[in-house]
């Protein structure tokens, strides 16, 4: 026993003087460095290996687009200069010229079409549908057929990160996952599994040196834990900050509690079909617009902001964020429908079901922020309209299998969509248009919602090359779904984030915490 | 010897070929692992495409068949997240593990054991008394209770220690250690410590109650009469005798340990195996959780095997056939 006391206050001393130096090598003038506490390690640094948020986090740093998205989710030049449209569906993007891959190669046209036709092939395909033909025209030009008229191209390539043909060809899939070599700020030197992740700041990229030389990705599952390693100092950054640590950082003034709405919408879909699997009456009485109506009115909105979710989200007024196009300013669903359960109880006499009905509500209990318990108040407010929710919480692995379409079990999901790439017709594409009818549309219609004025509409959005047309032909849509209520918004979450005072940090509305942005005072 | 040696090979056998069977029956009512890698707007084309890099777009008995001719092969599968063998991710992270586990249990070890010899040779003194109370405290706290307020009063609130992580690592052949240096100490005290408490609460009632047992026999009373020291017929002849049950006991809490430090690791950020085994669950990673888990069946029965023989070693009359 007193061996070990002495080992750990050696230890502990140890650690002080560590946490000294590092603190010295901060307000250094030369080099600065930043830790940041991610919620999770990537899984592997190859962006077309699947679908993760912490890998993506990464691979901004190291990888670059054709096109950037930018902290506002406008869009800008990346690898591309300059990109136009020849023809409805032809894109000519002109590159930039002498930019180096981190081995010192020359990034060249023939790194895009590799890039795109690897991506093809990967798990990641759907980022390429509409993609039908490309081609390097010369070193720096590369053109884009698309099978149809496609005005947002520019946004999903946003999602495209760039690979080396030569390094890729090379090393080969698994290599590549652990060593990436790609044309971004920053460079990747040491990687420790579910440890650390540390980078070092390229010093020709080509829109200037980063200002952090170094930087270091921890991953720390635990919330609890995430908020001590700030404390403590061990990390200067933290991402998912706890939503009841939120006091307790805010109170110390040595840091800064950050927070932007995210764009994850939870929504809640509602079966539209004639006969919905489980409620046991002969006609779905979803399929009215009343009973709709009368739901979104029984739900409070409020309630679930100050009581659930702490005051720290956001209620969705449409299906997408003001940012993106088909977003119609000064509509809002809490406006059209405000909460009012004698109305809502009135709509349910007037639509015929005064005595109510039960249903199920499938959704997830460790997916969402509060999702367990979002589900359970929305049961109780419901109750006050007599709609006897039940319901079916499972964990997200089992989730999103259960609910993919075709399999339709549920009469009513709550999940969470986010349109990352700023445009709703991605959305509506695939949640609105009626199921089954032309390939590649209604995919994800789990209310197998169909109507032919927002097909047409949709038909109309993805047949035009010009992005106002289009965004007028979504409002449209938008209008449309307002009325009729194939599923309800309920709220955006809000990406906490803590950070040392001295750090300069705007955060990302697409959640990316990116190095390159941020600085430290000296 | 070679006999049972060779008997007790064949069961490892059988085991692990159950753990196979059992894991991937099981895997196969789990949710659909396509889901957890893919973008969830992808077109039914891009599914099937998925599942056929995946190798999902076989029947499940294909799967296995494939699964146990590659494994005879020496090949355990890759994950399908991270792209790379699944035994390599597992081994990758196994020192770090084993690391925090060996130093947690030769800490309960050494604190257990002579505090159960005393309590268990005064039974009635106050200091036995508030031993036993402290070892209920032990077994009964939530680990990851412990493993927050501990960072809570050594790293928050005083600072001595850190709260997360591996800290400096040396490579010793391939292997990253970090109990060779004083910032890895400063790490992995404060998770072993938590992975510790309820093993060495285990351990010392265990000691005690087979002290009480021991000390009353009568080749305890004889060997006093002969004259030997109280202390030498306490760890000499009693503590031997005792500690039988210790070593089952050990061998069990150890295997516990290196498969389930999961609680551990999560709130310690500690780099090991039990997050990468909770994270492939969540994401349904299916090659990783079977060869995570027939791995964890081998080194049960491992460790099994060592404490029979460590039996014969503490008692002759013990012989194994």
């Amino acid at each position: 026993m007193l061996n070990l006391r002495k080992k750990s206050g050696r230890a502990a001393l140890f650690a002080a003087a560590l946490m000294l130096v590092s603190a010295g090598w901060e307000t250094s003038a030369d080099a600065k460095s930043l830790t940041i506490g991610l919620t999770s390690d990537a899984v592997n640094l190859d962006p077309q290996a699947g679908e993760e948020l912490s890998s993506n986090i990464l691979f901004y740093h190291i990888y670059d687009p054709l096109v950037r998205r930018n902290a506002d989710l406008s869009f800008g030049p990346g690898l591309a200069e300059s990109w136009e449209l020849t023809d409805d569906t032809t894109w000519v993007f002109k590159l930039r010229q002498g930019v180096k891959f981190h081995n010192g190669e020359e990034f060249k046209a023939s790194d895009v079409v590799f890039t795109l036709d690897r991506l093809k092939k990967s798990l990641m395909a759907n980022l390429g549908a509409n993609i039908s033909e490309f081609r390097a025209v010369d070193d720096y030009t590369v053109e884009i057929k698309t099978p149809r008229p496609y005005a947002v191209l520019p946004n999903d390539l946003a999602a495209v990160l760039i690979l080396s043909e030569k390094y890729a060809k090379e090393v080969g899939d698994e290599q590549l996952d652990l060593k990436p070599i790609g044309t971004g700020p920053y460079k990747l030197t040491e990687w420790v599994k579910e440890d650390h992740l540390k980078l070092t700041a390229n010093a020709d990229y080509f829109a200037g040196a980063p200002v952090i030389d170094d930087v270091t990705f921890r991953p720390i599952t635990n919330g609890a834990t995430r908020t001590a390693a700030l404390l403590t100092g061990e990390v200067d950054v933290i991402q998912d900050l706890n939503v009841r640590d939120v006091d307790r950082v805010k109170a110390d003034d040595r840091y800064n509690v950050l927070s932007q709405p995210s764009l994850l919408n939870i929504v809640l879909s509602l079966d539209m079909r004639e006969k919905s699997p489980t409620i046991a009456l002969d006609k779905n009485p979803l399929t009215d617009q009343r009973v709709r109506e009368a739901m979104v009115r029984a739900i409070d909105i409020n309630a679930i902001k100050t009581v659930i979710m702490n005051g720290l989200s956001t209620p969705s007024e449409q299906y997408v964020p003001s940012s993106h196009t088909g977003y119609v300013e000064g509509m809002s669903f809490r406006d059209l429908y405000p909460y009012d359960v004698k109305k809502a109880a009135e709509l349910m006499e007037a639509a015929g079901y005064k005595d109510g009905f039960t249903l199920t509500l499938d959704t997830t209990n460790n997916r969402y922020v509060n999702d367990a318990q979002i589900a359970q108040a929305l049961a109780s407010m419901f109750a006050k309209v007599k709609i006897d929710l039940k319901l079916n919480l499972m964990p997200k692995s089992n989730f999103f299998g259960y609910i993919r379409v075709p399999s339709d079990k549920s009469s009513m999901i709550m999940s969470g969509w986010d349109v990352p790439s700023g445009d709703a017709g991605s959305m509506y594409s695939v949640m609105f248009y009626s199921r089954g009818k032309k390939e590649g549309y209604g995919q994800v219609n789990r209310g197998s919602y169909s109507n032919p004025e927002v097909d047409a509409l949709i038909d109309k959005a993805d047949a035009t090359s010009k992005l106002d047309e289009r965004d007028g032909y979504l409002q449209d849509v938008t209008k449309i779904l307002m009325k009729d209520i194939p599923m309800i918004p309920v709220h955006y979450e809000q990406d906490l984030y803590a950070a040392k005072k001295s750090v300069k940090l705007t955060p990302r509305a697409d959640k990316f915490l990116w190095a390159y942005e941020i600085d430290v005072a000296e | 010897m070679l006999g049972y040696t060779l008997k007790r090979l064949l069961q490892m056998v059988l085991v692990l070929w159950a753990v196979s069977v059992i894991v991937f029956l099981m895997m196969s009512f789990t949710g659909d692992p396509v889901f957890m890698v893919i973008p969830i707007d992808s077109t039914a084309a891009e599914i099937e495409q998925a599942r056929r890099l995946l190798g999902l777009d076989q029947s499940i008995f294909n799967q296995y068949w494939y699964f146990i001719g590659n494994l005879l092969q020496g090949d355990f599968g890759r994950s399908y997240v991270f792209r790379q063998p699944a035994l390599d991710l597992i081994l990758e992270r196994l020192p770090a593990t084993m690391e925090m586990v060996l130093v947690a249990i030769t800490m309960a070890t050494v604190i257990a054991i002579p505090l159960g010899v005393y309590a268990g040779a005064n039974p009635n003194r106050a200091s036995s008394r508030s031993i036993m109370a402290g070892s209920l405290i032990g077994i009964s706290l939530p680990g990851f209770w412990v493993g927050m307020m501990l960072i809570f009063i050594f790293s928050v609130r005083y600072q001595l220690l850190p709260s997360s992580g591996r800290g400096d690592t040396i490579e010793v052949l391939g292997v990253r250690l970090s109990i060779l240096t004083a910032d890895g100490w400063a790490h992995i005290l404060l998770p072993s410590i938590t992975l510790a408490l309820a093993t060495l609460a285990i351990i010392l009632r265990i000691t005690r109650a087979g002290m009480m047992e021991v000390t009353r026999q009568d080749y305890m009373k004889f060997a006093r009469a002969k004259g030997a020291s109280r202390r030498h017929i306490l760890f000499a002849h009693g503590l031997k005798n005792a500690l039988i049950p210790v070593v089952t006991i050990f061998g069990l809490q150890l295997g516990d340990l290196i498969a389930f430090a999961t609680i551990t690791e999560t709130i310690f950020a500690w780099p090991g195996t039990g997050k990468l085994l909770i994270d492939s669950i969540y994401r349904g990673d299916r090659p990783v959780i079977v060869v995570y888990l027939m791995l964890t069946a081998f080194i049960f029965v491992v460790i099994n095997f060592l404490v029979d023989i460590v039996y014969t070693l503490i008692d002759p009359r013990i012989t194994v056939r």
